[in-house]
């Protein structure tokens, strides 16, 4: 069975969804008991929470929109009001063709049956009938790696098969929109990449994807479009780099709010962050990260950096034979971001060492900022840039000298006459 | 004025049980296999696996007549449509026990699915059908069977033909009841509790132990309360007699349904936003 969706064959446009004045209000009761009293007598006794309001927008086929907004900000509501698991309050969606949602994969596997006869029962509940099934069925067998693990009931699998199974499930058919909860990352990163590979693979043959993120990363390389929600409101919906914008200076603002609250300013907020390699041992990950002609830390403070030039020594490992991309991103320690960057951004390449694992050095000569505190951060990726295998976010500190006692924070390049 | 009457005009003519009924026929594939995969689930793992749910009816009225027609020969009095007791009992025991399946597996269809319903776009109306459609496939053919085996009573007279639109009564009160049930008990879980016990002393205001006759005259109208009484009178005219059941049996029955949509149209519209945040 489909999501029930209106077809509406006299709209040429290529809108493949339309929301308007969208809203999801939720009847917050004293008690059960007054719950049932409003069902019976129909007098409203409640007090309404409006998790949306008057979400408008429309998308047109092959678009890509990246929703943002901070947490509690009707993200989750949208995805599942356009999904259908949640009916609206008011307004109304407009679907065409097949809506397929990775919200939260493996929902409705029991438990006791095997991974064959849940792959069925999950296909029927997402419209894909038995018949229709038996052709998809070995293309999903090899896409979710399970072999024969296929016939145990699903209650012996580990989280990360039952997930595989899922994912390869719902994407069997391209759909028409793909509705995306931050679910890429789940799994390993052998089964991450395949699913990133796969979303794009629907990006290009004309899929509308929508796309619930709190990486402005991920939002930044994949959507044409940006929704920015705030409060059940859309704040800002239009170009991914100007809503980014605007809702990186609402983060901003927020934090230095934040940051003015607290009583006690001066308490040590840099807590040494030790760099852990986020996934496991025999995964792609970074082995380690040098700067040239760094000081000793002095207790409280950073270590001075001696040298004019930043150089920057970043080595990972990388998965099999494929080429990893490394990330560098460095911000004052309190206060802004200055820049980032990465390889495959620059179209530079990481060289690979006599053991494998891959090399980029960085360099920044004559450093253009002044005197202050900064942080850096490194980053991963895999070959396309999408996936971040491993990140060592805000790292190291370290103190930057700038010999003239000029106020600012960078050096522009510049000219005078 | 408008709003009122198009309000009105919608509670008349059940716009949304219409729309519930329709969304039920649109996926009928697919609740035809929740239907399956609710019967396989429930004994998953067993031996004898499906044949379970049809043994265990099946040995309860074995038992019945074991004990009352076969070791105590025990005799209904005058008045009564047959006069072993037995044989009497099996007739309203078992759709008892069909419609107290149906109804408790409807009500708690909803509450047991919530994790399907909000990780899945379905249609509540589904579940509630599936789960009465179980049970339906399990005493249908069940009493189809005693309907066989009461062949020397009635001779397959013509009016066993009632048994149709009889049993087909039964199934759309017990999805009406058991969807009204459902999301009832999905705004407040005590009604699981009070119809559990409601289910348990159902039978004793029923004549499925007793014939009608024997109850007392001032007290019989109580037995119309419940929805069973004339059902069961059907079966024991058409199973025991032969006969066509007395049109006030399919005038009661209809009054029933017909409230019972009415009530459930009314619901089901109040509901439809916040069914599953409830579950």
């Amino acid at each position: 069975m489909n999501p029930p969706h209106t077809n509406n064959p006299s709209n040429a446009s290529n809108t493949v969804l339309k929301v308007q004045n969208l809203g999801k209000e939720y009847k917050l009761y004293a008690s059960p008991r007054e719950r049932l009293k409003a069902l019976v007598t129909g007098h409203a006794r409640h007090r309404s929470h409006w998790a949306l309001r008057d979400v408008s927008f429309e998308l047109q086929r092959g678009q890509c929109i990246g929703v943002i907004g901070d947490n509690g900000a009707g993200k989750s509501s949208l995805l599942k009001l356009l999904a259908g698991t949640l009916q609206p309050s008011t307004g109304s969606i407009q679907r065409v063709g097949r809506v397929t949602a990775i919200l939260e994969l493996g929902a409705g596997f029991h438990p006791d049956f095997s991974g064959r006869d849940n792959l069925y029962f999950g296909g029927s509940l997402i419209g894909i009938e038995h018949a229709e099934m038996a052709l998809l069925e070995p293309e999903i067998i090899e896409f979710c790696e399970l072999g024969e693990a296929l016939d145990r009931p699903v209650k012996t699998y580990s989280s990360g098969m039952a997930v595989r199974l899922a994912f390869a499930l719902v994407t069997a058919v391209q759909p028409d929109v793909l509705i995306i909860d931050e679910a890429l990352a789940v799994g390993d990163q052998h089964f991450q990449k395949k699913c990133i590979e796969r979303i794009m693979a629907f990006r290009r043959s004309g899929c509308t994807i929508l796309f619930c993120s709190h990486s402005p990363y991920h939002i930044r390389h994949l959507c044409d479009v940006a929704l920015w929600l705030k409060g059940g409101q859309v704040a800002q919906f239009g170009d991914t780099e100007s809503v980014l914008a605007a809702y990186d200076q609402h983060t901003r603002q927020r934090q230095l709010d934040e940051q003015a609250a607290p009583v006690e300013p001066d308490a040590p907020q840099t807590e040494p962050v030790e760099p852990v390699a986020t996934l496991d041992v025999g995964g792609a990950c970074i082995l380690s990260v040098d700067v040239k002609d760094l000081g000793e830390a002095q207790g409280e403070r950073p270590a001075v950096l001696h040298s004019l030039d930043l150089v920057v020594t970043i080595t990972a490992r990388g998965r099999g034979t494929e080429r990893p991309h490394i990330g560098f991103m460095i911000e004052q320690s309190k206060g802004v971001g200055i820049t980032s960057l990465a390889t495959h951004e620059d179209g530079a390449v990481p060289e690979q060492l006599a053991d494998g694992s891959w090399r980029s050095v960085l360099t920044f000569p004559d450093l253009p900022l002044h005197s202050g505190d900064y942080v850096i951060s490194a980053f991963l990726f895999d070959e396309t840039g999408l996936a971040i295998y491993d990140q060592w976010f805000q790292f190291l500190h370290f103190s930057f000298i700038f010999p003239k006692p000029l106020p600012g924070l960078v050096r522009l390049p510049h000219h005078w006459s | 004025m408008d709003r009122c009457y198009g309000g009105f005009f919608s509670y008349v003519f059940m716009l949304t049980l219409w729309n519930e009924l329709r969304s039920v026929w649109s996926a009928r594939a697919l609740v035809w296999v929740l239907t399956q995969r609710e019967v396989a689930a429930r004994h998953a793992g067993t031996a004898v696996g499906l044949l379970w749910p049809y043994v265990q009816p099946l040995l309860t009225v074995a038992a019945y007549y074991l004990v009352f027609d076969v070791v105590f020969s025990m005799r209904l009095g005058e008045g009564a449509p047959t006069h072993a007791v037995g044989t009497f009992l099996v007739v309203g025991a078992l759709p008892w026990m069909a419609f107290c399946d149906a109804v408790s597996r409807g009500m708690n269809s909803l509450i047991e699915a919530g994790g399907l319903l909000q990780k899945n776009p379905l249609p509540p109306v589904l579940i509630v059908m599936r789960s009465v459609l179980s049970s339906t496939v399990i005493y249908g053919p069940l009493l189809l069977l005693v309907a066989l085996a009461y062949t020397p009573l009635h001779r397959f007279n013509v009016a066993v033909l009632a048994l149709v639109p009889l049993l087909l009564l039964q199934f759309a009160l017990c999805l009406l009841l058991g969807y009204l049930l459902a999301i009832l008990a999905a705004a407040l879980r005590d009604t699981v509790q009070i119809v559990g016990f409601l289910l348990s002393v159902g039978i004793y205001l029923s004549p499925i132990l007793f014939p009608l006759t024997l109850f007392p005259e001032n007290w019989r109208w109580v037995l119309w309360l419940n929805p069973v009484t004339a059902l069961v009178i059907g079966y024991q005219q058409v199973l025991l007699l032969g006969a066509w059941p007395p049109i006030s049996i399919w005038l009661v029955g209809l009054a029933w349904l017909v409230g019972l949509a009415l009530a459930l149209n009314v619901v089901v519209a109040r509901s439809r936003d916040q069914l599953v945040d409830w579950l």
